[in-house]
């Protein structure tokens, strides 16, 4: 009886399969590691929502500030949605006949609120407080990005833990004074770069204080 | 010196069980901790092999989802116009109030967006103890989200279909009332609860001018008639008794919980304990005679426990002494035991010798006779004015309650009533046996019952219609000094429910809404407005009251002693064996009259005293019960007239001898899927004890017998859980003063750090570098000289931090959820123990010993010295519970939310607290300090750009407590009163000799025993 010899073929198929098999968890683990990480994941998720409202016109071109419909941020936990009486201040002489205002309209004079999309969702175990970061120097920018820019807006960080303690470890290049919180694109005199500096940023540079009061975990979790 | 020795210090224990250490069941909960969890698991309807299988499967499902995909799409609503000076989810505060037995107390409703979660005591009512609450004011919000809760309007009757809605009865009213009206409203009857709100006065006037045929009646189980018959017959006119303890330095508390179960318990509480402040050498003296053992008895210096039905001949003999006339005493045997003898002896000379500043007070319960020797022995004591004041009732034609709801039934029962109107009350349930109310009302055509849900009495009428909570509708009321109260509504009626102003406005036919009908009773009351009427009604409805409407007072001498006829028992009887029995019902502590029975909070807060939850029991004295050959937890029967009631037995110390201690309330089959649902199969917690109870003696019932039924029955307590001393008796001895310390002011007046002396701690520091607190060092001290253990503060704990209810079951393996336990030791001979209170939650260590043991640093200490837990972090090892010598964590074994998965159980989620998360299964949890109160301060102060001021920050359970025994504050400020407490010299740590260093000080009780009696 004839031995059995593989075909030749089989070879070129062993080089692939092996170089399948050790790939693969390498791949996988790239995959999760780049895939199912929050830059990847919620940065730059940005809804459909139920009016194109757009902060690139009313903050970029027309110069709202931030607080003249965001009005609670100074008083608040919450960063308050405006209700569409404040759309209204304006909107009753303008755009009187805009389709894409109607549900505005219709939520001032029906009572039928707008259900806007919550873009940027904190999961329910972090306390986070507006009026702890604005009144103390931490400008709006700092988390939310160049709103100014955004025809609909979207989530510009990544919002997780590690980012947030990036800055929690030492707010101190992230402050600017009070009457800026609202500036956009910031390259104030205080801060190196604008932005909070990052862990390994800020090993670096030797700003590292370990045990600031803003690290308890009660700070944020209750 | 000597009796301080820490070889001398007494025999602290916590139970029978405890005092016999040899018990075998529980040495089983000692020991067995470990095999019981692992036996629990198993025997549920999940065992762990399937819990296994089940978390398996689902984290393969969790991770094939994909780990980090983004959560629930979340929506954000906001208002079309947003109202001026809300902000959304910044909590407001509104001034409310609770109306409970007839007297209103004014309170203050947290609401975030609209939905109470909170309620607080309001601060400024003149009436109350600053803005402590009760246990009842702070369970009353989880009755707002009860979905037990009717939610539709019932009729019965008539012809089909029947329409049930707040519109037909409307019409109904109008035509059915109109009908009446030409009959002058012959047969028309209303039944009311205790009602103090003048709003409802007026539109009763104006019904009963519109039907003058028409009758007002008025009932309530715990009524305090007593009293105002007793001043009735002392003074000629009924008069309302309030006490005035700032003043008092003698106190005599006749079968009166006048701390807890007193209208004005929480202003009571306050004076007592103002009153006793040892670090300034001042104390008052309390002696209590009573059957039962009360919170207020365990305050006291001195007890007697005494059968209630003796409680009178005392009374009577103490009236003689002080008159000085021996001849008027009565000639019980009783009074001529050794024990009784000196104690009458101590406490005459005691009060003449405090001339002035003693005061005499004698419980509901206790018949008129007693409250008029009460009033007498004031007058004798020169009390009137200084430290009891006499309000003058406002109504004093109303008919005492049992004797108008035996009329009402009467009538009834002679067909002389057609049409019925009962507002609120539960009369079905809870009247005197003998007035056959049910079997009246089956005679009655019409019967219209206003209540929260389709309880006892509203299944037996004609109409239910849901009632509107105090949160919901617009209202009014009188404190118990008379003080005008406004009640304005938090939010709209969940359900649809109406008030009683609504209904009685849709009898009387009128248009106005509750809300002007409230401002036109202001008016009345203060009187037309001089310049703006509607600043004036806007500025009572913010502050929840008026100053200065009070009901006048009187300094009236009383008559003189008339005869007193004495029964055969309280002229012969002995206190221990007169071969009589008597039973005593009691007010719960859960349920009140059983209006509560339905709220979870209340029925699983252990009992002051017995520490029971989820039941109640027949509480007799150790000694009784052996003469009776009855033994704990046998289900006996208690016979009376015929009725029977089988109830099961709990040893209680210090309970009167041959006197039963029954709690009303219980084993209702209408409450709801909480306190019993006969419909659905629920069985009730305890047993119904009313049908013990007669129109001639509603509440203390002579000439019982019982008889052992040969079942026993099993009762869950807290009393021997987180034991934090395990070892024996002989070993207790020597470490009690580890967790409890107390002294006599004369020790204390000798040896101001006798605290110091009763443990010796060696010098000792730690293996690893001390941390240093430059910034805030939050502190707490508990002054055990106050505390009168009346579970305020574990109830403010369980609705500020989102605390879950376990059930029955679960408490039993020693599962129960509350952060804040109060620990209660007995000290002494088990018929007549000392009792002394511990609250204990987190203690807050500086080297905490939990901390060291997470594996996955799911609790670690913060920069200002806070335990901190971070229930994201937990991966339910128990470690560290295991760890705590305080026993303060407890672990979330199962999910306790799963009931809100029904549609229907969802509504109350709303009273959630949002600025605490709401724990899952398998986390642990303990006390924070309120750590969310910090932050909202912390915050607030920091966008002010100014320093925490001390007192800004209060604990949940330091702002419930009357006795202000809790204090929270920053140890690093050198003016904050807890940090004075902690340099006291009654200040220790529990079990200081492990270098936890607490964070929670306690300062040593201070008893004020009298020379002759101690």
């Amino acid at each position: 009886m004839a031995r059995f010899i593989f075909p030749e073929w089989t070879q070129t198929f062993r080089k692939w399969a092996l170089l399948l098999l050790g790939g693969a968890p390498i791949y996988l683990v790239a995959l999760v590691m780049c895939g199912a990480n929050a830059n990847t994941l919620r940065v730059g998720y940005q809804p459909e929502q139920p009016v194109p409202y757009s902060h690139a016109l009313h903050v970029g071109e027309l110069g709202l500030d931030c607080r003249y419909c965001h009005n609670t941020v100074e008083d608040a936990a919450v960063a308050a949605i405006p209700p569409a009486a404040t759309c209204m201040n304006c909107h009753r002489m303008i755009r009187t006949d805009s389709p894409k205002l109607t549900p505005v309209r219709e939520a001032f004079a029906n009572k039928k609120p707008i259900k806007w999309i919550k873009v940027h969702d904190l999961p329910d175990y972090v306390y986070f407080n507006h009026s702890a970061h604005v009144t103390r120097g931490i400008g709006c920018e700092s988390c939310h990005g160049r709103v100014d820019l955004m025809t609909q807006i979207y989530q510009a960080k990544p919002l997780t833990m590690e980012w947030c303690t990036d800055c929690h470890h030492d707010p101190s290049t992230a402050r600017r004074p009070e009457e800026d919180i609202t500036v956009m694109g910031w390259h104030g005199e205080n801060a190196k770069v604008g932005y909070p500096l990052t862990l390994p940023e800020r090993e670096k540079a030797g700003l590292n204080p370990k045990n600031s009061i803003l690290m308890n975990c009660s700070t944020c979790h209750r | 010196m000597s009796s301080l020795d820490r070889n001398q210090t007494q025999t602290y224990w916590r139970s029978l069980d405890d005092l016999a250490d040899a018990a075998p069941e529980l040495k089983k909960i000692i020991d067995d901790e470990l095999a019981r969890d692992g036996e629990a698991a198993g025997d549920g309807p999940l065992s762990r092999r399937r819990f296994m299988q089940i978390m398996g499967a689902s984290l393969a499902f969790a991770s094939m989802a994909g780990a980090g995909c983004r959560w629930e799409k979340e929506e954000i609503i906001p208002l079309g116009k947003r109202p001026d000076n809300y902000i959304p989810g910044k909590p407001k505060f509104y001034a409310t109030a609770m109306e409970l037995g007839g007297v209103a107390t004014g309170l203050v409703a947290t609401a975030y967006d609209g939905r109470p979660t909170k309620i607080e005591g309001n601060p400024q009512h003149p009436s109350q103890g600053g803005g402590a609450t009760t246990g009842f004011a702070q369970a009353s919000v989880l009755n707002l989200y009860d979905p037990d809760r009717s939610r539709h309007f019932v009729r019965k009757g008539g012809t089909l279909p029947l329409d049930a809605s707040w519109k037909s009865f409307q019409r109904f009213a109008a035509e059915h009332f109109s009908k009446l009206a030409q009959s002058g409203g012959r047969g028309l009857r209303f039944l009311s609860e205790a009602q103090s709100s003048p709003t409802v006065r007026a539109l009763r006037a104006e019904i009963l001018a519109r039907f003058p045929q028409a009758q007002w009646h008025e009932y309530e189980p715990l009524s305090r008639d007593n009293e105002r018959e007793g001043t009735r017959q002392a003074f000629g006119a009924p008069m309302r008794v309030a006490l005035n303890l700032t003043q008092a330095k003698v106190i005599a508390a006749f079968d009166s919980d006048f701390l807890i179960h007193h209208p004005a318990a929480l202003k009571n509480a306050r004076d007592f304990a103002r009153g006793r402040r040892p670090d300034d050498k001042v104390m008052n003296r309390l002696y209590c005679i009573e059957s039962a053992f009360t919170a207020t008895g365990s305050a006291a210096d001195h007890r007697l426990p005494l059968r209630s039905d003796l409680v009178l001949p005392f009374l009577l003999a103490l009236e003689a002494r002080l008159a000085r006339n021996p001849g008027a005493s009565p000639k019980g045997a009783f009074l001529a035991e050794p024990e009784v003898a000196k104690f009458l002896k101590v406490l005459a000379s005691d009060l003449l010798h405090n001339r002035g500043k003693a005061v005499v007070t004698v419980g509901p319960r206790q018949p008129a006779t007693a409250h008029a020797a009460a009033a007498r022995i004031n007058a004798l004591l020169a009390a009137a004015g200084r430290t009891v004041v006499y309000y003058v009732d406002e109504d004093p034609e109303r008919v005492p309650h049992t004797a108008d709801i035996t009329r009402l039934c009467r009538d009834a029962g002679a067909g002389k009533v057609h049409t019925l109107v009962i507002l609120g009350g539960n009369p079905v349930f809870n009247a005197p046996v003998d007035a056959g109310f049910k079997n009246a009302l089956a005679k009655i055509e019409t019967s219209i019952h206003l209540s929260d849900n389709v309880d006892e009495t509203s299944s037996v009428c004609t109409w239910h219609i849901p009632r509107a909570h105090y949160l919901e509708a617009w209202g009014d009321g009188r404190a118990f000094d008379g003080t005008y109260t406004l009640r304005q509504p938090i939010l709209e009626p969940l359900w649809g429910a109406r008030s009683d102003i609504e209904v009685l406005a849709a009898i009387a036919g009128k248009t106005e809404t509750p809300q002007e009908l409230v401002r036109k009773t202001l008016d009345t009351v203060l009187g037309p407005a001089t310049i703006d009427g509607t600043l004036r009604w806007r500025k009572a409805i913010h502050d929840g009251f008026v100053p200065n409407t009070a009901f006048a007072t009187t300094t009236k001498a009383p008559g003189p002693a008339p005869a007193v006829r004495l029964t055969a028992s309280q002229n012969a009887g002995t206190r221990r064996a007169n071969g009589d029995l008597e039973v005593v019902l009691v007010p719960s502590t859960a349920t009140f009259d059983g209006r509560f029975a339905n709220n979870g909070w209340l029925q699983e807060m252990p009992d002051f005293m017995t520490k029971l939850t989820w039941d109640n029991a027949a509480l007799m004295s150790p000694k009784t019960a052996a003469a009776l050959g009855i033994h704990d937890e046998d289900v006996i029967t208690i016979k009376s007239g015929g009725r029977t009631v089988d109830a099961a037995v709990y040893l209680m110390p210090g309970q009167a001898p041959f006197s039963i201690a029954l709690a009303v309330g219980y084993g209702r089959t209408h409450a709801g899927y909480v306190g019993g649902l006969a419909s659905a199969g629920i069985d009730p917690p305890g047993v119904d004890v009313y049908p013990l109870s007669t129109t001639k003696s509603p509440h203390i019932i002579g000439g019982i017998s019982v008889s052992r039924t040969g079942r026993t029955y099993k009762l869950v307590g807290t009393q021997d859980h987180w034991k934090m001393d395990k070892l024996g008796m002989a070993e207790r001895e020597e470490r009690a003063a580890l967790l409890i310390r107390e002294a006599t002011l004369k020790e204390f007046k000798q040896t101001p750090n006798f605290v110091d002396h009763m443990m010796h701690v060696p010098g000792h520091g730690s293996l690893w570098q001390e941390i240093k607190y430059d910034g805030h060092k939050w502190g707490m001290a508990t002054d055990l000289a106050a505390c009168i253990g009346c579970n305020s503060c574990t109830l403010a704990c369980q609705a500020e931090n989102n605390v879950p209810v376990v059930g029955k079951d679960r408490v039993a393996m020693e599962r129960e959820m509350h952060w804040l336990r109060i620990d209660r030791y007995f000290r002494g001979d088990p018929e007549n123990p000392t009792v002394a209170y511990q609250p204990v939650g987190c203690q807050q260590c500086e080297n905490a010993p939990c901390e060291s043991v997470c594996p996955v640093g799911a609790t670690v200490h913060s920069s200002e010295g806070l335990n901190d837990m971070t229930y994201n972090r937990c991966v339910g090892t128990r470690y560290c519970a295991n760890n705590c010598p305080y026993k303060v964590r407890r672990f979330n074994f199962f999910n306790y939310r799963e009931f809100l998965d029904n549609p229907k159980n969802k509504v109350t989620s709303l009273q959630y607290n949002p600025e605490v998360t709401v724990r899952s299964r398998g986390v642990m949890e303990k006390c924070t300090f309120c750590v969310q109160r910090i932050q909202a301060v912390k915050i607030a102060s920091k966008n002010d750009k100014r320093p925490i001021r001390d007192g800004e920050i209060v604990t949940a359970c330091q702002q419930a407590c009357p006795t202000d025994a809790i204090v929270f504050g920053d140890l690093n400020d050198e003016h904050s009163r807890v940090r004075k407490l902690h340099e006291s010299p009654r200040a220790y740590a529990m079990l200081e000799v492990l270098y936890t260093r607490p964070r929670n000080n306690y300062l040593a009780r201070i008893r004020n025993p009298h020379e002759d009696l101690s």
